[in-house]
């Protein structure tokens, strides 16, 4: 009878435990159920479906390949493509500065948290304000860089505006605000790395280069890598920066600034009809992305350290 | 003898010192230099912005800028409000009510997660860590469809309620945080005839506090500096977050009054900028545990 008793509050428990687990746990999985799997399913339709107007999905028709056929015929979307490659450029740049800066931030220096605290401003700085602030610098008639370089009115480069330059300026605007995300994460990394292994380097009389080269670097490898990689799947997505730049739809002198996520963005929202061939340009994509993660994994059992 | 030998030393230390010092001083001025460029542009008159002959200290210290960005108020929301400082009341409106739940609901399913035994749990965990390998841009398309669809075109709602349910990456980082949290403490609780509801509130989220702030505030600033969301659906000029106001502001602006734009972008900047001094500690950690993912 005791033991009947026992039992049963025994299941009873286990079965409160696993209602309320349920419960609990599936707020943000009914969320993705509905924000994220059903647009993503929805999504995949549309790559394949002529969509008329703004998104009039009631008078969608099938239309096969028709969509990546246009997209991938489209000089522009290769364009973009490049496009997107060589503002990404930025990414190695600012992993190199913000693993040096971290690296020199160890060091037994005064005022260590103040460098550290500026340091990681522009990364709660919008995108916006930042477009805003790079337009004040490198404005032809009145910014700073031409005013150093002493140029007058007939001579000012057109830094913003000139094929030549722009991509230049996005990639240094890049260098400006993507350093602050690295130096948090390299300064975490940095600490962990395993103070024995430079003690033992001592002894053998290795250098402070040999030791950045041979411990520092294997140590934190593990964030280099998924600062590569989270850097790559940012930096294939880039729209803001472009965007404001640019000023409203226009991409940039010549279309440089036309990212790929600017070119899906304009043919789905600023052109008419073109909701379905955005949504194959979107796939094309992801597929990319996927491909550029998964090479990105396996290179990277070459050279990241776990130990 | 010992004290030369140190002597030495602080000599061959001093001159990599003052190399770092140096190091670290050149990168600071390059994070601070267009922000001060910024700040005291926003102080000068039309004209000397105008310039190719620039100061960096303003010849004549004038407010107008301030002054023009907050008499623009077409299509605020509010009669005779600015149009930045409407811009900035939507954001709060959108952001604040979207982190906060969104932040429990994370956090309520991260202590399941992490600490309770039910049906399907793997499962359920390893469907939400796949929402985190779907690029956003997939979904930009068919999620406007579905809200054009059911009327969220224009208003806030999309802005707001995906968020509600909680974000993947903040479940994931606040289970780490909960696995760690002691097993016997929840199991006291039990014998005490806790709910598991109770648990929750009255055991791990006081306890997870540190954590919880931290993850509020990367919310936040995230909400706060989105750009692409509120550009696709807020068409009104009413509903216009502050980074979407900028826009607008700039358009007007731009090429005609420089020192307005730039207070504009003083005025955008400050809340957010203001808050990291505030709460820098908890910032960087914030940052700091979204890398230890790998």
């Amino acid at each position: 009878m005791n033991l009947e008793k026992l039992y049963n509050k025994r299941t009873k428990k286990k079965l409160g435990q696993n209602n309320s687990g349920m419960l609990m746990a599936s707020i943000p999985v009914v969320g993705f159920i509905i924000f994220g799997m059903l647009p993503l399913l929805l999504a995949l339709a549309m790559a394949f479906m002529y969509v008329p107007g703004r998104g009039d999905i009631s008078r969608a028709q099938f239309a096969g390949l028709e969509n990546f056929k246009e997209v991938l015929g489209d000089h522009m979307f290769w364009k973009s493509i490049l496009n997107t490659l060589r503002m990404a450029i930025s990414l190695p740049i600012c992993i190199v500065i913000a693993l040096i800066v971290a690296y020199l931030l160890t060091k037994n220096i005064k005022g260590r948290s103040f460098f550290r605290g500026v340091y990681f401003v522009p990364y709660v700085c919008c995108a916006v304000a930042v477009s805003l602030m790079w337009e004040l610098i490198f404005n032809q008639n009145h910014g700073i860089i031409n005013s150093w370089l002493g140029l007058t009115r007939e001579t000012a480069i057109p830094w913003l505006t000139d094929s030549d330059t722009y991509t230049l300026c996005l990639i240094i605007i890049g260098i400006w605000s993507g350093t602050a995300y690295g130096i948090v994460l390299y300064g975490a990394a940095l600490t962990n790395v395993n103070k024995s292994l430079y003690e033992a380097a001592k002894v053998d009389g290795a250098g402070s280069f040999r030791c950045f080269f041979n411990i520092t670097l294997p140590g934190v490898s593990p964030t280099s890598f998924f600062l590569l990689t989270t850097g790559l799947i940012g930096a294939l997505q880039e729209f803001t920066r472009p965007q404001m730049i640019g000023g409203g739809e226009g991409a940039g002198p010549n279309n440089d600034g036309l990212t790929i996520v600017f070119y899906i963005y304009r043919r789905a929202f600023v052109y008419n009809n073109e909701m379905g061939s955005a949504a194959a340009a979107a796939l094309i994509l992801s597929v990319l992305i996927l491909i550029v993660t998964a090479i990105n994994f396996v290179v990277s059992k070459k050279w990241v350290n776990y130990d | 003898m010992i004290k030369a030998r140190k002597k030495k030393l602080n000599a061959k230390d001093l001159i990599g010192q003052i190399c770092i010092y140096t190091a670290l001083i050149i990168f600071a001025l390059w994070v601070l230099l267009p922000f001060s460029l910024v700040f005291l542009t926003s102080f000068k008159g039309i004209k000397e912005a105008n310039s190719l002959d620039f100061n960096w200290w303003p010849k004549e210290f004038t407010l107008q800028g301030y002054e023009k960005v907050l008499e623009y108020d077409m299509g605020s929301a509010y009669e005779g409000v600015p149009l930045i400082i409407s811009g900035f009341i939507n954001t709060l409106w959108i952001v604040i009510p979207s982190t906060i739940l969104g932040l429990f609901s994370s956090a309520i399913s991260a202590y399941a997660f992490a600490k309770l035994r039910f049906k399907f749990r793997d499962k359920m965990f390893s469907l939400l860590l796949g929402t985190m390998m779907i690029p956003g841009t997939i979904l930009l398309t068919p999620t406007f469809i579905i809200y054009n669809e059911i009327g969220w075109v224009n208003t806030p709602l999309p802005l707001m309620i995906p968020g509600m349910f909680g974000a993947a990456t903040c479940v994931f980082f606040m289970r780490q945080f909960y696995l760690g949290i002691p097993t016997e403490l929840i199991e006291a609780a039990e014998i005490d005839g806790m709910s598991y509801f109770g648990i929750f509130f009255k055991i791990m989220v006081p306890l997870s506090v540190p954590a919880l702030l931290a993850q509020a505030l990367l919310g936040f600033i995230g909400g706060y500096n989105d750009y692409l969301g509120p550009l696709i659906y807020l068409q009104d000029p009413e509903m216009y977050t502050l980074q979407i106001a900028m826009n607008q502001l700039k358009s007007y602006f731009a090429g005609r009054n420089v020192p307005a734009m730039m207070a504009a972008t003083v005025i955008s900047i400050i809340p957010t900028i203001v808050l990291y001094i505030i709460a820098q500690k908890r910032f960087v950690e914030g940052v700091a545990t979204s890398g230890m993912k790998v």
